[in-house]
């Protein structure tokens, strides 16, 4: 069982922010592809969001977010106090305009940004 | 593994590394009929969870699908709410 403190915290921050969006690292340096594919199609849609960086205590957050939404990996992005879903969930929700039309904003007609070209991608060290 | 936890199943997993490690899959089965997407992924995920757990996976994409004419009653499936 979690932490029945941290999993109060998390919770809290969950009902707090609209949108909000647990990642690894932050939007600015995403440390993960699943993340910053996420980073991208909320960055093209112009909504503001929280985010978490789930690499300062992921395990922790594993477990909490488990209870709580049923859900172990990152990134978990919710809207409202609800999971909408991981990358793959929100990809299709985006593609299929869905994700606009629950943000109540307009489809972008462009397609999710990607990093700017010259902007060096985050390093990653493979840990395993 | 997939197809063990959902008998019937379409699965189709692309190793996106070619080291086994980072795969893409692609489900289709009839028991995703009436879950919200959000429960057919955690279907899946749940499926190969201790494939993540003794590290042979780091990475799963999935994307879920109903086969189409599933209208025949799912065996097996807990259709309870």
């Amino acid at each position: 069982m979690a932490n029945p403190e941290f999993k109060q915290q998390v919770e809290k921050l969950i009902s707090d922010n609209q949108v909000l969006l647990f990642m690894k690292g932050t939007p600015e340096a995403p440390r993960c592809g699943f993340s910053m594919r996420v980073v991208g199609v909320l960055d093209s849609m112009g909504v503001e969001y929280g985010s978490i960086d789930v690499l300062q205590a992921l395990e922790p957050l594993r477990e909490v977010t488990g209870e709580i939404s049923d859900w172990q990996t990152f990134p978990q992005l919710y809207l409202n106090g609800e999971l909408l879903g991981g990358a793959d969930i929100v990809e299709e929700m985006y593609e299929s305009g869905e994700l606009a039309e629950q943000l109540g904003v307009e489809q972008p007609a462009e397609p999710a940004a990607q990093p700017e070209p010259g902007q060096a991608p985050p390093l990653q060290i493979d840990q395993s | 593994m997939i197809e063990q936890a959902l008998p019937g199943a379409e699965v189709e997993v692309i190793d996106e590394t070619g080291q086994g490690d980072h795969l893409r899959a692609t489900v289709t089965a009839a028991q995703f009929e009436g879950l919200s997407r959000l429960d057919q992924h955690r279907l899946v995920k749940a499926a190969v969870r201790e494939r993540f757990d003794d590290g042979s996976i780091h990475a799963l994409s999935v994307k879920t699908a109903i086969p189409p004419a599933s209208s025949a009653p799912l065996p097996g499936a807990d259709g309870s709410e």
